[in-house]
C-alpha cells in the first residue's frame, strides 16, 4: 500500500474544523430577512454546499472513468466508481436537505419543478450505474462498461440539472431560477459569505473524505483478492 | 448474406451493413408483425377504453409511452440472439462504421414505425393535431434520439447480461430529458396554444440528438472489444 494524501491527517482536521464552524455560526450568525425565505436561508450552508460536493466529486468520478477508458488500470476503475457511492450519498444528503426547506418554503415535501425533476433523474441514473456494476461479474468487462455509462451519465446529469432549467419557457421556483431570489447576487452579504466558503470547502472536503475511505476499503479489497489467487 | 463481403469491399461498409440490416429485418416478418401488434393493440384498447376521442393529455401521454416501448423492442432486436453474427462483423468493420450504421438504420426504422402509430392513433382515438408539421418534426427528432439512446443501452446491458430489467433501468434515467422535451412540445401542439417559441424546443431536442449520437459514436468501441 502506498502512502499518498488520502492518509495525511491535516486535511481531516480542517474539515472538522469548518464543519463545526459551520454548525454553529451558520445557526448563530445574523441573515438578512428576505421576503419568502427568512431564516429558511440557512439552508445555503447545507444544501448547496451538499449539490457542490456531489458535483465535485462525480466530476472526478468521471475524470477517472475517461481514463480508465484510455489506460486500463485497476485503480482508476476503482476510484471511479467509490467516488459515485460517495457522491450518492451528498446526493440523497442534499434532495433530503431540500425537501425539508421546501416543506417550510413552499409548504409541500416536493413538487413537480424543472430542478427538482432534473436532481431525482440524475440521482436513479447514478443508481442505475450501482445497478448496472452490481450486474456484472467479470471485473475487468465491468470497469470498462461502467466507465462508458458513467460518461453517458454524467453527460445528461449535466444537461438536466444545467441546461434544462436555464431554457426559456421552463419555469422554476427553485431560487436563482425566474426572479425567484438566489443565493448569488444581492442577497449574499458578508455575514453570509463568511459562513458560506468555510462551509463549501467543509463539505466537500468531507465529502472526499468518504470517498477516501471507500477507496482505501476497495484497494485493501482488492490487494487481498488478487494474493489469495 | 452471399454477397455480403464482397459488397464490402466495393462499397462504403456503413451503407453495406444499412442494406443488409434491412434485409434482415424485410425476411424476418417476426418483428414487423409483433411491432404492428403493438401499435395495433395499444391504439384499439384505448379506443374501447375511452369510448369517444381522447383528450389532448391522455392522446399525448398514451401516444408517447408507445413510442417508448416500440423503441425498445427495435432496440433489443438489433443485438439480441445475434451474437455469433455480430462476431462476424465485428472482424469485418470498424466499431464507428457499425455504431453508425446502427443508429442510421434505428432512426429509419423507428421513423417509419413512429409514422405507423401516428396514422393508427389518427383512425382510431382522434386527430386533436393543431400543429401538424411541428409536431413531425418533433416527432421524427425525438424518435432518433431515443432510439440511438436505446441502441447503446441495449449494447451496454447486453454486456451486462442482464437483458431487458438492466436495460429498462440503465435507459429510462437517461431518456427522460429528451422526452420531457419533446411531450412539452407536443402538448403545445395538441392543446392549440401559441407555438412562439417551437424553435427553441426543436434545437434543443436537436442538440440533444447530437450529444446523445456523439457520445455513442464515440464510447461504443470500448464496449464491444471483448
Amino acid at each position: 500500500m502506498k502512502k499518498d494524501i488520502f492518509s495525511a491527517t491535516w486535511w481531516k482536521a480542517l474539515c472538522a474544523i469548518f464543519l463545526i464552524y459551520t454548525c454553529v455560526a451558520g445557526f448563530l450568525l445574523p441573515v438578512p430577512a428576505l421576503p419568502i425565505l427568512h431564516e429558511s436561508i440557512r439552508n445555503l450552508y447545507f444544501h448547496v454546499c451538499m449539490w457542490f460536493a456531489m458535483i465535485f466529486i462525480l466530476t472526478v468520478s468521471l475524470v477517472n472513468s475517461i481514463r480508465y477508458l484510455m489506460n486500463a488500470t485497476e485503480d482508476r476503475d476503482i476510484i471511479a466508481s467509490q467516488c459515485v457511492n460517495a457522491g450518492m450519498v451528498f446526493g440523497v444528503l442534499g434532495l433530503i436537505t431540500g425537501s425539508l426547506w421546501a416543506r417550510y418554503t413552499w409548504g409541500a415535501w416536493w413538487i413537480n419543478d424543472p430542478k427538482l425533476n432534473g436532481a431525482a433523474i440524475s440521482i436513479l441514473s447514478y443508481f442505475a450505474y450501482i445497478v448496472l456494476r452490481g450486474s456484472i461479474d467479470d471485473e475487468q468487462r465491468k470497469a470498462r462498461v461502467s466507465a462508458v455509462y458513467n460518461i453517458f451519465a454524467y453527460v445528461m446529469m449535466i444537461v438536466f440539472i444545467m441546461i434544462y432549467p436555464r431554457l426559456n419557457n421552463v419555469d422554476s421556483l427553485h431560487p436563482g431560477n425566474g426572479g425567484n431570489p438566489g443565493f448569488n447576487s444581492y442577497d449574499l452579504d458578508s455575514h453570509m459569505r463568511m459562513v458560506f466558503y468555510p462551509a463549501v470547502i467543509g463539505w466537500l472536503l468531507l465529502c472526499v473524505w468518504v470517498a477516501s475511505i471507500n477507496i482505501r476499503t476497495e484497494r485493501i479489497k482488492r490487494y487481498y483478492l488478487n494474493k489469495n489467487v | 448474406m452471399f454477397d455480403f463481403s464482397s459488397l464490402l469491399y466495393r462499397m462504403n461498409q456503413t451503407i453495406a451493413i444499412i442494406q443488409r440490416e434491412l434485409r434482415h429485418e424485410l425476411r424476418s416478418r417476426k418483428s414487423w408483425l409483433a411491432i404492428l401488434l403493438y401499435i395495433g393493440s395499444t391504439v384499439y384498447i384505448s379506443y374501447l377504453a375511452f369510448q369517444h376521442d381522447l383528450e389532448p393529455i391522455t392522446w399525448n401521454a398514451l401516444f408517447w409511452i408507445l413510442i417508448i416501448f416500440i423503441s425498445m423492442f427495435a432496440a433489443s432486436g438489433s443485438f439480441a440472439g445475434r451474437e455469433g453474427e455480430m462476431l462476424y462483423i465485428y472482424t469485418l468493420v470498424s466499431p464507428r462504421k457499425f455504431i453508425l450504421a446502427r443508429l442510421v438504420y434505428n432512426g429509419l426504422f423507428m421513423f417509419f414505425v413512429s409514422i405507423m402509430a401516428l396514422i393508427g392513433f389518427i383512425f382510431f382515438v382522434g386527430y386533436p393535431l393543431s400543429n401538424a408539421m411541428v409536431f413531425l418534426a418533433n416527432m421524427i427528432l425525438t424518435v432518433w434520439g431515443i432510439s440511438s439512446l436505446l441502441t447503446m443501452a441495449f449494447a451496454i446491458s447486453s454486456k451486462g447480461g442482464g437483458g431487458f430489467t438492466l436495460m429498462a433501468v440503465i435507459s429510462f434515467p437517461l431518456m427522460v430529458p429528451l422526452l420531457i422535451t419533446a411531450q412539452h412540445l407536443s402538448g403545445m401542439c395538441l392543446q392549440g396554444s401559441e407555438l412562439d417559441n417551437a424553435g427553441g424546443y426543436l434545437a434543443s431536442i436537436l442538440a440533444l440528438d447530437g450529444i446523445i449520437v456523439a457520445l455513442c459514436y464515440l464510447l461504443f468501441a470500448y464496449l464491444w472489444r471483448d
